[in-house]
């Protein structure tokens, strides 16, 4: 019998998110049970990936489905002052604040740090602005793209041989920022629940990648000359690399770091005697030989398929891995071995499956996650039940276009 | 592996010991090195990852070194490891022993693909890592070969999410007084990355490399400046703001049917093309700071010493001088958040060995004697 993985059971956080690493943050929060609000509104405030598609249901944006799983709806206008101070009393009883507007959005809204920790002191609040709170270019716009840009990654994000940049199409800081934004968070509980006082957290996005890429940096200051993209090279390693096999764009990579490695690689490619050949005897003169290496390496995938190249040579114990896609990873099975996927028979996009988490707690399931809660749908819920207003002064709140 | 999970668990200010064998972490002996001296205390990745830990040494493959092993676990809260599936409970030191001991350990297992399950023995060097999630596939020009991001991202995501588990953990023995042993996996943690099998699952689409420019979106790739490249994103709001700041732009461009973005998207080549020839006019700097004043969020391609040298992150206290016994003094990033306005002190690596005095006598209680005979049979 497994134990389903609620851990976060009973925590209450409010999220101010939109797009993409605030509400993943708050995803991967109610993935482990935390019951997490978030708040928004018709009247200038909703999540921008509810319009991300040509989907006119504002519940019914893929992206948006994606990043707010298992989350709940608090509709109201914050710009309306019963609506703040609403919200004020809902953060009364929450553990926690996760918002990723920027910085100041909230406080002229009369929901300043201060103001929603006035009758909760043990209030956690996480930030995950761009640029930070504070700094002459913390009102900057970012998005994850160009934040990559600026940190470095882009330029390094590249095969060293390339006279202008490349980097990625992807937001890879958001995936950082939506990691260590509940891992923060949860440290921060853990303080309040000892101390019964609140912190406020500030997590900078680009902070938060530049983090990533700590080891470039200190060789660029200790060093004193700026480091050039590595792409697949890697020091330690040759054959290191990515090499086309059989098919269309497909590829595998495989790398051989010390002698029983490279020795391992050159009996499966049914070459013994390669590994005491002068050019490759030992991993300087592999790095220094790299292109002769690689194309003997490319002639053995090149007729192999990427999966065939992986089981042969994990097999023998040489680091080797298909370069997967969508396709692929949908159906891996170490993947599907950790019930990887959470599927959803039914929903306004039709069926789907989903990641669920980089970890597992052993002995215990992940539990069921729900598709987000509709817009709005928690208000009842939330101002009733929560905060013991009646039917009649909901609907007249509803009226006057406060809770919209 | 593991590395940057003990990183950030320290710089939430844990106490995190490394415990490295005899001849030291691998890691020791890895590129880059300060002035590219080969030396134990030079590798500037052990440098980064260790700022701020204490470092033991001990030979875990040797009984004695198990038994000092146990007896320091049993004063822990967490066990971070990065060994290969079984390799811990061969050397007697698997969940099972080690709670025995401390009953509401905390073990964090960190591997390429997770303890159990077909791939679970499979070699793991970062690329593998990134190859088999998913995100090397769409990493790169569409013409050339997959390109691996830089330094060892897989290994670092992973712990990212190594260390949520832990926290996550943390908080179930302070509510429900139990344990945990948490299972991370390089290939789990890589594979929910940009919306790969999400988009494969929903929508039947295979994402494929397409160098910087975004899927749905243009202008949004990097453009050639006088002095190099920036980053531009401009959605449907910012587009008619980017023709009136870009005033001799061809009147081509005011037909409405542009502030469509997906047939901006459709007509790339064209809309790239043009806005080329209006970022070409600037320096990248200057252009970001005119698309900012504007609201449009372009930010300039950057260096790494570009980045470092940046007035805001300057401003900002993100690096932090810091004087090493053989690396001399240098800029060191430090945590990358704020705790009520404040961010931690700057750290260094420790030495190898450096608190083997403080561990073993000041917490294991070992005479100083007892130590010197356990260093001279090469247990410590």
């Amino acid at each position: 019998m497994s134990i389903t993985n609620d851990i976060l059971k009973g925590v209450r956080i409010l999220a101010f998110t939109t797009g993409y690493a605030g509400p993943y943050a708050g995803r991967l929060l109610a993935n482990y049970g935390a019951e997490v609000i978030k708040i928004e509104s018709k009247k200038g405030g909703l999540d921008t990936f509810r319009h991300y598609g040509q989907h006119k249901d504002i519940d019914a944006a893929p992206r948006f489905i994606e990043c707010n799983l298992g989350v709940r709806s608090m509709a109201v206008n914050l710009k309306h002052p019963t609506g703040a101070r609403l919200v004020r009393e809902v953060a009364g009883k929450s553990d926690a604040i996760l918002q990723n507007f920027r910085p100041r959005v909230l406080d002229k809204l009369g929901l300043s740090d201060d103001e929603l920790r006035k009758s909760n002191p043990k209030l956690v609040i996480v930030k995950l602005p761009g640029f930070g709170t504070e700094g002459p270019k913390s009102s900057y716009g970012t998005w994850g793209f160009n934040l990559t840009a600026f940190s470095g990654m882009t330029y390094l994000w590249n095969h060293p041989e390339q006279d202008r940049p490349i980097g990625s199409q992807g937001v890879y800081p958001d995936h950082l920022g939506f990691v260590m934004g509940p891992t923060l968070m949860v440290a921060a509980l853990l303080n309040s629940r000892r101390t019964g006082r609140g912190v406020t957290i500030d997590l900078a996005q680009i902070e938060g990648t530049a983090y990533t890429l700590g080891t470039t940096y200190l060789e660029t200051s200790v060093n004193g000359d700026e480091t050039p993209p590595k792409g697949n090279h890697y020091a330690v390693a040759a054959p290191h690399g990515c090499y086309r096999c059989q098919g269309d764009d497909r590829w595998c990579v495989i790398s051989a770091r010390d002698e029983t490695e490279w020795r391992a690689f050159c009996r499966v490619i049914g070459k013994p005697s390669l590994a005491d050949d002068a050019r490759f005897v030992n991993l300087s003169a592999r790095l220094n030989n790299r292109a002769e290496l690689d194309a003997i390496v490319q002639q053995w995938t090149g007729t192999r398929t990427a999966e065939e190249v992986m089981i042969k040579l994990q097999s023998a114990g040489v680091a080797a891995g298909v370069v997967q896609t969508g396709a692929d990873l949908l159906k891996d099975p170490q993947l599907r071995h950790r019930n990887y996927f959470a599927s959803f028979a039914d929903s306004l996009i039709g069926p789907f499956e989903i990641p669920r988490s980089g970890i597992l707690f052993r002995g215990m399931t992940d539990g069921p996650l729900r598709l987000p809660n509709r817009f709005g749908a928690d208000n009842e819920q939330i101002l009733g039940e929560l905060l013991g207003y009646d039917k009649a002064t909901i609907e007249q709140w509803r009226q006057e276009e406060i809770l919209t | 592996m593991g590395g940057f999970c003990g990183k950030l668990l320290r710089d939430l200010g844990m106490d995190v010991i490394k415990v490295e064998p005899p001849a030291g972490d691998t890691t020791r002996r890895e590129a880059p090195f300060a002035k590219g001296q080969v030396h134990p205390e030079g590798s500037l990745r052990f440098a980064y990852l260790n700022a701020g830990k204490r470092g033991i040494t001990l030979n875990i493959a040797n009984p004695d070194g198990q038994k000092l092993l146990v007896d320091l676990v049993a004063r822990s809260d967490i066990v971070l490891e990065d060994f290969a599936p079984g390799y811990l409970s061969a050397h007697n030191l698997g969940y099972e022993i080690l709670v025995e001991r401390n009953p509401k350990l905390i073990l964090v297992s960190l591997t390429g693909f997770g303890q159990d399950g077909p791939y679970a023995q499979f070699a793991t060097p970062d690329i593998v890592g990134n190859a088999m999630g998913g995100l090397l596939y769409i990493s790169g020009d569409p013409q050339m070969t997959p390109c691996n991001p830089p330094e060892t991202q897989s290994y670092y995501y992973a712990s990212l999410f190594a260390s949520y588990g832990a926290m996550l953990a943390l908080w179930q023995r302070e509510t429900r007084g139990i344990g945990a042993w948490i299972d991370a996996s390089i290939q789990a943690s890589m594979a929910l990355h940009e919306h790969v099998a999400f988009n494969y699952s929903a929508e039947g689409r295979v994402m494929k490399r397409a160098g910087s420019q975004h899927q749905h979106n243009a202008p949004a790739n990097l453009f050639q400046c006088k002095n190099g490249w920036i980053a531009l994103f401009v959605t449907q709001n910012h587009w008619p703001i980017l023709l009136k700041v870009w005033d001799d732009h061809d009147p081509a461009l005011d037909d409405p049917k542009w502030i469509n973005s997906n047939l901006r998207r459709q007509n790339a080549d064209y809309i790239n093309a043009q806005v080329t020839s209006f970022t070409s006019r600037f320096l990248k700097e200057d252009l970001a700071e005119l698309m900012q004043e504007n609201g449009i969020p372009g930010l300039p391609v950057n260096s790494p010493s570009d980045f470092m040298k940046d007035p805001h992150i300057q401003a900002r206290g993100f690096f932090a001088e810091v004087t090493h016994p053989i690396l001399g003094t240098f800029a060191q990033p430090s945590s990358p958040f704020m705790i009520d306005g404040k961010r931690g002190a700057p750290m260094l690596a420790p030495l190898l060995g450096q608190h083997n005095q403080d561990v073993f006598c000041g917490e294991l209680g070992l005479s100083t004697k007892e130590l010197a005979a356990l260093v001279a049979k090469g247990i410590i």
